[in-house]
């Protein structure tokens, strides 16, 4: 009512603006049943997403069915995450895309660039009972440019065939190369890699990146990646792991859950899920400064994120809706039948230790740390170059 | 039926003190976190803080600024110092109790300032006073009597603890073993009250992991005890080295021509200053502490330069006058300690030991138990923060040492030592510790025989005979007391002819005097030296003007009733 008010005031005040506003007001509210004609070149966006199972799902639940309801077509290009594909378009007149698929951290940095607009919540559909989103989405899911969809985890996964007897129960497990013997596939990055390195040492959750912080903490880390010496293969594409695994050429490797998943599921694999220490993660869309459709962008985002389209898509993947009205109504796998319940990182019986990734942090240190995570990595690859001359010798 | 309901009383207002103190701590520790993360104290906050080059201003600004603003505090303080836990021993062991109000909120904020600035002092002091002051003024609030206060200080404490390390039972023992120093039943069950509402409001609000983490420990060795006792006993003489640097600094300060407004300034910008090379001396230090704990966090070496300059900086800070505690500090240095006796054990045996975590939890009781002076309690932390048993065994072996030896190279605590300076000596027991405090001026008595020293004999004989007197005081025209005559002296002279003869040329010699400030206990030692009535009491020994006589009869009383009403406290059930 309030708000109303206002916007009858600022109305009468500044008459031009206010008419304006509405009529905009109203072309984004058509754009989703009826086509305006001022949207003739809008008959298709482009999205830059991550490809793989999760591109299909994304398909299947959010674009396709986007395009029977507006008549939109939906494009989509390919990336493996970061802010390089965003940097390298800023300057130019036009972005490639008008929706990206950027995790929480990336979305962070960007908008302190200036590489993203800003989103505003309230664009949003309430949840199926009226709920308004800010109170409908998951703490910490709704920021200044970019808007949660889902929540993901990194994990480590393992060939349950590998160790006979026993099985991995910690994420010290990971760095235990005499009770788990075998290669393990780990992320060319930072991420993941130093706070599972770092909580091996049974340091608290919530110190985590207290301790990372500090200079020991982080030579505590490096050291312990690097007591794995050569037993590491470096993935950088997301969909290596799950595929190294399959094949047997690793025992364990560090990757998204929603990955895995498709493998046990898809190809029977003998693949099980460590989730102690899973790492959480938000991923979000956002619209590039220059998109050049940015409301059907809008009218995208505004679709995609409604709790009936995220449940939907949980049915495919394992990935926890970011709201809660959509949580609650995860079902089963849309082919298998299996309970999805049991398989989103959001789940009790999988999130008893599961750590938050702290998204500032990274957005503030992304460079620092990369660098010195690739400093680390040159020495390593001499070190075990030399080892294996060595060795050879 | 009285006494019953007398009990549940207590047990409520326990109750009630331990709720408010445990979400005044919970409140304090929230407020301290924020203002690291505000003024770039925390790790974390220091990470994320562009442009680097301006850190090392912030610093060292940021305790100066909070030092500043300390010294500022501390001067409406009446006693120009933030008061401490020392000060609510005192309290309770004097049965004095009636904490002050206002020294108690600005000692709160100057703890908050202190630790919200990065100053290298410990949060459990003020925490355990602020929990204290509050209990005493709720009692005064409820017009409670003096036992009622001391209980009252005693649950605010016992809630604090509980809180603050979400470790109850330490809390109960601790309000016992340290500031009530007895375990009367009728205690008991207030701070029990207060140490369970303070562990249920902690349990509610705080999401907290436990203190340490100690995987798979295994059994130590049957050897590694003695190596725990060894620990022990040189953690004894490490927590008098902080001990004395901290008292020592004090001293010290005192004597720099700095105004007292501006020390705890001085001492933030150099403590800023050497935390540029050192950062892990910054603050209450619970990143070293864990830190310390694993082993490779630190070489040898730089174990030795953290541990002392840790020392130097703490003693540094509250020397110099920040507001804040020695518990925290002591905690970091004793891991330290300990973390480097493991190390050593590892390269001398070769990695036979159990892991370096159980040698820093050693090394940590054995130093903090002494300062403290809280054996039980350092225990029970452990036992609570960890929940292992063989962990509780090695930390006991350690204490086992420490705490006696530390007894015996400096005192029971640094409180003892804090109150001994202030005048209270409780190392003989408290007994002798409260007469020292009570002063005879209450039991000051006018009706005696006062004559003039120019007196003829036979006047004085008649005038206290008349009286019923058997001794009499010669005070001269300036009120000067000049000394003491008796009866049966004066008698005797007359009768021997000297009846005209002034009184002054008969004073008993040997007599004694004491000054108006005197205590009870002084005028005890006195009595044990003559068999008279009274000892005359004078404003002050070089100005000798009389004011009167204390009876023997008197301070007996006084003594008895003192005793009896200890008594009562420690030993009474309802």
């Amino acid at each position: 009512m309030v708000r109303d008010r206002r916007w009858l005031r600022r109305a009468r005040w500044v008459p031009g603006q206010g008419v304006l506003g509405a009529v905009r007001a109203c072309v984004s509210g058509l754009l989703l049943t009826a086509m305006p004609a001022e949207a003739e070149e809008e008959r298709s966006i482009t999205v830059l997403s991550w490809g793989g199972a999760y591109e299909e799902a994304q398909r299947e639940t959010w674009f396709d069915p986007f395009t029977e309801a507006t008549g939109i077509e939906v494009r989509v290009e390919r990336y493996s995450g970061g802010l390089r594909e965003l940097r390298s378009e800023a300057d130019s007149e036009h972005a490639p895309w008008d929706v990206v698929d950027l995790t929480m951290s990336d979305a962070l940095a960007a908008c302190e660039e200036g590489l993203i607009q800003r989103l505003d919540p309230g664009m949003l559909r309430p949840g199926p009972e009226g709920t308004p989103p800010r109170r409908d989405f998951l703490d910490g899911a709704l920021t200044e440019c970019a808007i949660a969809h889902t929540v993901f985890a990194t994990v480590v996964a393992y060939d349950r065939t590998a160790f006979p007897g026993r099985r991995p129960t910690a994420i010290g497990d990971l760095f235990d190369r005499e009770r788990f013997p075998g290669p393990r596939a780990l992320q060319r990055a930072p991420t993941a890699n130093l706070e599972w390195a770092l909580l091996s040492y049974n340091v608290p959750l919530e110190e985590l990146y207290e301790l990372l912080s500090t200079r020991r903490g982080l030579r505590l880390a490096f050291r312990r990646l690097a007591s794995l010496g050569d037993a590491v293969r470096w993935w950088d594409a997301p969909e290596e792991p799950a595929r190294l695994l399959a094949d047997g050429e690793v025992v364990m490797a560090s990757g998204y859950n929603g990955r895995f998943f498709d493998v046990m599921v898809n190809e029977d694999a003998p693949i099980e899920i460590l989730w102690d220490a899973q790492i959480r993660e938000f991923e979000t869309w956002a619209i590039p400064r220059n998109a050049e459709h940015p409301d059907a962008a809008r009218a995208f985002i505004r679709f995609a994120t409604r709790s009936d389209r995220l449940a939907a898509f949980a049915r495919h993947l394992p990935y926890g809706p970011a709201r809660h009205s959509a949580a609650e109504q995860v079902t089963t796998h849309a082919t298998t039948g299996i309970d999805m319940r049991l398989h989103i990182p959001t789940h009790p019986l999988n999130s008893r230790r599961a750590v938050r990734k702290d998204e500032s942090w990274y957005a503030s240190v992304h460079d620092r740390i990369n660098e010195r995570f690739n400093a680390w990595l040159a020495e390593w690859k001499e070190r075990t170059a030399e080892a294996a001359s060595e060795s050879a010798e | 039926m009285g006494s019953i309901s007398s009990v549940l009383l207590l047990a409520l207002l326990g109750a009630a003190v331990g709720g408010v103190a445990s979400l005044l701590s919970l409140g304090f520790v929230w407020v301290v976190h924020w203002l690291n993360d505000v003024f770039l104290i925390s790790p974390r906050s220091r990470m994320l803080f562009r442009p680097a080059d301006w850190l090392m201003v912030v610093t060292i600004a940021v305790p100066a600024v909070g030092g500043l603003i300390v010294g500022v505090l501390h001067r409406f303080i009446p006693e120009r110092r933030p008061h401490s836990p020392a000060d609510v021993i005192t309290a309770v062991q004097t049965r004095r109790g009636r904490l002050p109000a206002r020294a108690g909120i600005l000692s709160a904020c100057s703890g908050l300032v202190s630790l919200g600035c990065g100053a290298s002092v410990g949060q459990y002091g003020p925490l355990v006073h602020m929990g204290a002051s509050f209990g005493s003024l709720f009692a005064r609030f409820l017009q409670a009597g003096r036992s009622a206060d001391n209980i009252a200080i005693a649950a605010g404490v016992a809630a604090v603890i509980a809180t603050a390390f979400n470790a109850p039972l330490a809390g109960i023992v601790f309000a016992h073993e340290v500031v009530l120093r007895h375990y009367a039943l009728r205690a008991f069950a207030p701070v029990a009250a207060a140490g369970i509402m303070g562990h249920v409001l902690a349990d509610a609000v705080l999401e907290r992991d436990a203190l340490f983490h100690v995987a798979e420990t295994g059994v130590p060795h049957v050897w590694e005890f003695g190596a725990f006792l060894v620990i022990g006993a040189l953690g004894a003489v490490v927590a008098g080295a902080y001990i004395h640097a901290i008292l020592g600094a004090g001293r010290l300060a005192r004597r720099l021509p700095v105004p007292a407004l501006v020390r705890p300034a001085v001492a933030g910008a150099a403590l800023g200053v050497a935390a540029l090379w050192v950062p892990d001396i910054l603050g209450m230090g619970q990143e070293t502490l864990r830190l310390a704990t694993i082993a490779g966090a630190f070489s040898g070496p730089e174990l030795v330069l953290v541990l002392v300059l840790k020392v130097l900086a703490t003693a540094l800070c509250i020397g110099m006058g920040f507001g804040g505690g020695v518990f925290s500090p002591a905690l970091v240095v004793g891991t330290l300690f300990g973390a480097l006796c493991g190390t050593v054990i590892g390269l001398v045996t070769d990695g036979q030991g159990a892991t370096l975590a159980v040698y820093a939890i050693c090394g940590m009781v054995a130093v903090t138990a002494p300062v403290i002076g809280a054996p039980i309690t350092s225990l029970l932390i452990v036992f609570e923060l960890t929940g292992n048993y063989v962990l509780a065994m090695a930390a006991m072996a350690s204490i086992a040492l420490a705490n006696p030896i530390g007894a015996q190279l400096f005192g029971r605590s640094l409180f003892d030592i804090q109150m001994r300076n202030n005048g209270l000596d409780l190392s003989a027991g408290r007994s002798r510790a409260m007469l020292q405090d009570l002063g005879i001026a209450p039991h000051l008595s006018h009706h005696c025989v006062v004559l003039a020293p120019e007196t003829p004999l036979a006047e004085a004989v008649t005038r206290m005979s008349h009286a019923g007197h058997g001794e009499g005081y010669l005070v001269d025209g300036g009120q000067r007391y000049c000394g003491t005559v008796t009866l049966a002296r004066l008698t005797a002279a007359s009768e021997d002819g000297a009846a005209e003869r002034p009184v002054r040329e008969y004073i008993d010699p040997d007599r004694p005097l004491l000054p108006r400030d005197a205590s009870v206990w002084d005028a005890m030692g006195e009595l044990q030296q003559f068999a008279g009535e009274a000892i005359a009491v004078v404003e002050d020994t070089a100005s000798r003007r009389f004011l009167g006589v204390i009876y023997e009869a008197a301070l007996t009383r006084a003594y008895m009733e003192k005793t009896e009403e200890l008594r009562r406290e420690e030993h009474g059930s309802g």
